[in-house]
């Protein structure tokens, strides 16, 4: 078998923190990367898990340069939407570049969309950045709709000195 | 006008339900709202919520004309980024419009700030239409980034026939 998908356990949080920083710079931000194996295997092995990890793994024998065989992820989490209920978030997908063009990425976006279909999800949701364009046209030739075009849906968001100082005067 | 911001219990879906439709409305979407009192109940206040909810409600002499004296609400669940670690979505942020102007949207967004910071998470994001100046005047005043604008993020999704589609491409 060339690759295989299945749930991350804790000890891939090395590779995942790995691959993570390899996303970060092919979206021209590994400065915005603040948290490590250490969080993600609080934040994801623990009684309430903040989210969900696959891992994509190849043999031994197909191993990258460096001696990974942990190869590509998706991370996501599940949300709600007051107008049509249970929802999941893709936060990430991510290849190696060189385990590109086999299918790794469509099989671990498939096992998230199963993974709707099981938990009785009605949508898939994610973000992309307008000039990633080979990602783009690969979703919307997945049939998804870009809900910023096409309704003017803006994400927003509070962080750092803004989010305290809105905390702050909370009754 | 006095009011009291606090958790939201099973015993108020009912009325977050009425308040989810007329959000919908003045989102012009309101044929979009499937989901009902139940699925509230089932969704929100089971083991494993998908979602969290507080309420705003004002004293019995001050109730609305229609007798309701719960005017506002906001739902919202814990998410994660990839880059920053633990997070919190705001789904929703509704005031009914005959108890705007009294400071109750600011406050429901402020105890979910604040609701967030001590769940250890460094970001409140959520989504605005780009045509709703009022709302999104008032998000920028309140210290917020528009991620979309800023960082080219455009949001995307997948459902009914594209989601099982997805579903069904195996590896």
């Amino acid at each position: 078998m060339k690759y295989s998908i299945r749930s991350a356990r804790a000890q891939d949080c090395r590779d995942i923190e790995r691959m993570i920083m390899e996303l970060a710079l092919y979206e021209k931000m590994p400065d915005q990367v603040k948290i490590s194996h250490k969080e993600l295997e609080r934040d994801g092995f623990g009684p309430n898990p903040f989210y969900q990890c696959l891992v994509a793994e190849v043999p031994e024998e197909r191993s990258s340069a460096e001696g990974h065989t942990v190869v590509g992820y998706v991370l996501y989490y599940y949300t709600y939407s007051t107008w049509s209920g249970r929802c999941i978030y893709m936060e990430d997908l991510y290849v190696m570049p060189q385990f590109r063009g086999e299918g790794i990425g469509k099989a671990l976006m498939a096992s998230v969309a199963k993974v709707c279909r099981e938990q009785q999800c009605v949508r898939l949701q994610f973000s992309v950045l307008d000039w990633n364009k080979p990602s783009l046209e690969f979703y919307l030739s997945k049939g998804a709709q870009d809900l910023t075009d096409k309704e003017g849906w803006h994400l927003l968001r509070f962080d750092g000195e803004a989010l305290e100082s809105l905390a702050e005067e909370a009754p | 006008m006095d009011f009291t911001i606090r958790a939201a219990t099973l015993e108020d879906c009912k009325d977050v339900a009425r308040m989810i439709t007329e959000l919908a409305e003045y989102e012009k979407a309101a044929d979009h709202v499937e989901i009902t009192q139940k699925d509230l109940e089932q969704d929100g206040f089971s083991k494993n919520p998908f979602f969290h909810g507080i309420i705003a409600e004002v004293p019995e002499q001050h109730k609305s004309k229609d007798g309701h004296s719960k005017v506002g609400y906001s739902l919202y669940f814990y998410s994660y980024s990839s880059f920053k670690g633990r997070a919190v979505y705001m789904e929703d942020l509704y005031v009914m419009p005959e108890f705007r102007g009294k400071g109750i949207g600011k406050a429901l967004m402020r105890k979910v700030a604040q609701l967030g910071l001590a769940a250890g998470c460094t970001q409140l994001n959520f989504s605005v239409l780009d045509w709703n100046k009022p709302s999104l005047d008032f998000y920028f005043s309140q210290g917020c980034q528009d991620v979309t604008s800023d960082l080219g993020y455009h949001y995307l999704r997948c459902e009914g026939d594209a989601l099982e589609y997805l579903a069904q491409g195996d590896p």
